[in-house]
């Protein structure tokens, strides 16, 4: 057999339960609506970094699964998050992406958060300060007391990310959640300070999930001449893949040969805490979220999925706050060249995954995605992406490779190796 | 005196639109011979979310030379950027040595093979709009650009590029 027909193209790969997924769970409007019930509105998200609260009364507003965040620095100097809404009315209190409340605003006193609809306020811990002429329209029927913002659960963990739930009920800790995949970039991250250099953002026609899987998978370094020529030798080859608790992976390091590229030159000169000099780490995170540390800088990205077909991914760059302007210009440069937007590789990254996005559409004769490499577990095994789905599967209770159908958990490797070659009568 | 620094700002906006031609059309070669040797570029934008002045790119001339010369290895969208500039303001230094000059920027993309190429190709739109902020050494007859800062006002730049601004 060569090319394929209908029946052909649809039939069951022949490959093992795990090792390729269903296009389906990439374009499908309910399992989207799923997914932000189950797991994004679930989950701990890290939405943006301390150093973007820098002062008391500083702000940063972000969505969590459709839901308005805000994210606020007290005066005792502790970060609380909120729901942007308004208890009056709805409104959203907040419309800038930034901010320091220690300025009044149009409607409202400093030091507030003020609506500016029907002038309510609240303070930097969520308790309402002011209802506008109360007595005159509630009597005692209403105080303020009972008008509260809606608090969301928040951490600041890390490397001074800052952590927010949706969910009350959530009932652990980031730490717990991370399950340990943070471990790597622990010591690195937690030395000293960070701060953000780089924020930029983009909005993809693609799912999320693609871009979670471009970055949990090496294979595609085909993509990329950087990548290739800095690599592909056998240090890189032998880069581990490893799955935690919960659908998160670490693809470990090598040293990345700068110099190969014309015109780049070694990172050595400067890296971060406890990091070898040109060594590279990535955690991705289940369900969204992605920290790469390059030797100098750190990235991290962060998405935010806006439809079965549409994803908004924040892109952040750091370095140390202690950081000298000249070994700060350093990180931004060796971060830019790469990941920058205009930038070798994130470019033909957004665009392979943008392919992706234009060739699965919710009507499609079902495309079966293939996730069967096995090396090992190293760096172009897809061991990440099977790790992903099987959590996705779970918290969805839908079977990645035929999504209608309930999950099964997924036997080990080993196993459905023997299980295959006992079908076969060897 | 006065004559000639009439001449001298027609000579800058000229580089500058001839530098978008450059731009347009690849010939970066070209570009590169317009720029002095200590030449520097940068791409910047300010961030109203982490409030910081941000720099996507940029770098000496050698680098950017370095980033023109390997584009053909790398996969990059191919649909064409069109500039276009308007020269708002050149000042010619006193002493005739150096000009600044601010210009206002927007870049069209006509899609080509970005998305779906039988849908989408043909189809225009905004790509960025900002400004040029740029500095030249004038040195006798001859003016080469010592600085560019591309100003953005655009921060989604989505799928981005990997040609220079
Ligand atoms: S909706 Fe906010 S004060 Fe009325
Ligand atoms: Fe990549």
């Amino acid at each position: 057999m060569s090319s394929r027909n209908h029946d052909q193209w649809n039939a069951t790969p022949d490959l093992q339960q795990g090792e390729w997924v269903d296009s389906k769970i990439y374009s499908d409007e309910e399992i989207f609506e799923d997914e932000l019930k189950k797991i994004w509105s679930k989950t701990w998200i890290p939405v943006c970094h301390e150093s973007e609260l820098k002062e008391a009364y500083s702000f940063r507003t972000m969505t969590v699964a459709r839901e308005p965040v805000i994210v606020v620095r007290g005066k005792d100097m502790v970060v609380r998050a909120f729901l942007n809404v308004c208890p009056h009315r709805g409104n959203m209190i907040e419309r800038r992406p930034s901010g320091n409340y220690k300025r009044g605003t149009p409607s409202g006193t400093p030091k507030t958060m003020t609506c500016m609809f029907h002038a309510w306020s609240f303070d930097m811990k969520g308790k309402c300060v002011n209802i506008s002429r109360k007595a005159e329209g509630y009597q005692d029927r209403l105080n303020e007391s009972q008008v509260g913002l809606r608090e969301l659960k928040c951490e600041v963990y890390f490397g001074g990310f800052v952590w927010v739930s949706l969910n009350d009920d959530i009932g652990i800790t980031v730490e717990e959640f991370a399950a340990g995949s943070l471990d790597v970039l622990a010591p690195s991250l937690n030395q000293e300070p960070l701060e953000v250099f780089h924020y930029h953002k983009a909005i993809i026609p693609c799912n999320y999930k693609l871009w979670h899987d471009t970055n949990c998978e090496f294979y595609h370094d085909y993509l990329h001449y950087h990548n290739r020529i800095t690599g592909f030798n056998e240090a890189y080859f032998a880069r581990k893949n490893s799955g935690f608790d919960g659908g998160h992976i670490n693809v470990g390091s090598f040293e990345v040969q700068y110099d190969n590229y014309e015109g780049s030159h070694s990172r050595e000169e400067l890296s971060f805490p406890h990091l070898p000099p040109n060594h590279w780490y990535m955690i991705d995170m289940f369900p969204g979220v992605n920290f790469n540390l390059r030797g100098s800088a750190l990235r991290c990205d962060l998405m935010t999925p806006l439809g079965p077909n549409s994803v908004m991914i924040e892109f952040r760059g750091l370095g140390l706050a202690s950081d000298s302007k000249k070994d700060r210009q350093t990180r931004i440069d060796h971060h830019n060249s790469i990941w920058g937007p205009f930038g070798r590789n994130l470019h033909e990254d957004l665009l392979a995954v943008t392919g992706q996005g234009s060739s699965m559409h919710p009507m499609a004769e079902s495309r079966k995605i293939l996730h069967g490499r096995h090396e090992n577990e190293t760096i172009h095994d897809e061991n990440g992406m099977r790790h992903y789905y099987e959590e996705w599967g779970k918290l969805l209770n839908r079977s990645p490779s035929n999504p209608d159908e309930k999950f099964k958990p997924y036997p080990a490797f080993k196993e459905q190796e023997a299980q295959r070659a006992a079908a076969a009568g060897k | 005196m006065a004559e000639n620094k009439h001449d001298l700002k027609e000579q800058v906006r000229e580089l500058i639109y001839n530098t978008c031609i450059h731009l347009d059309d690849h010939q970066w070669e070209h570009w590169h011979d317009n720029c002095a040797d200590n030449f520097n570029y940068a791409i910047r934008a300010f961030s109203p979310e982490v409030q910081a002045d941000i720099k996507y790119h940029g770098g000496d001339k050698e680098y950017m030379q370095s980033i023109t010369s390997m584009l053909s290895k790398h996969n990059s969208d191919q649909s064409p950027l069109r500039r276009h500039c308007t020269v708002y303001r050149v000042e010619i230094a006193a002493d005739g040595k150096s000009a600044a000059a601010i210009s206002s920027l927007a870049v069209y993309q006509t899609q080509l093979d970005g998305i779906n190429s039988h849908v989408d190709a043909g189809t225009t739109s905004v790509f960025l709009v900002g400004r040029y902020n740029d500095k030249f050494i004038i040195d006798g007859g001859s003016i080469k650009f010592e600085d560019r800062e591309v100003r953005l006002d655009t921060r989604r730049l989505d799928k981005g590029t990997h040609w220079p601004i």
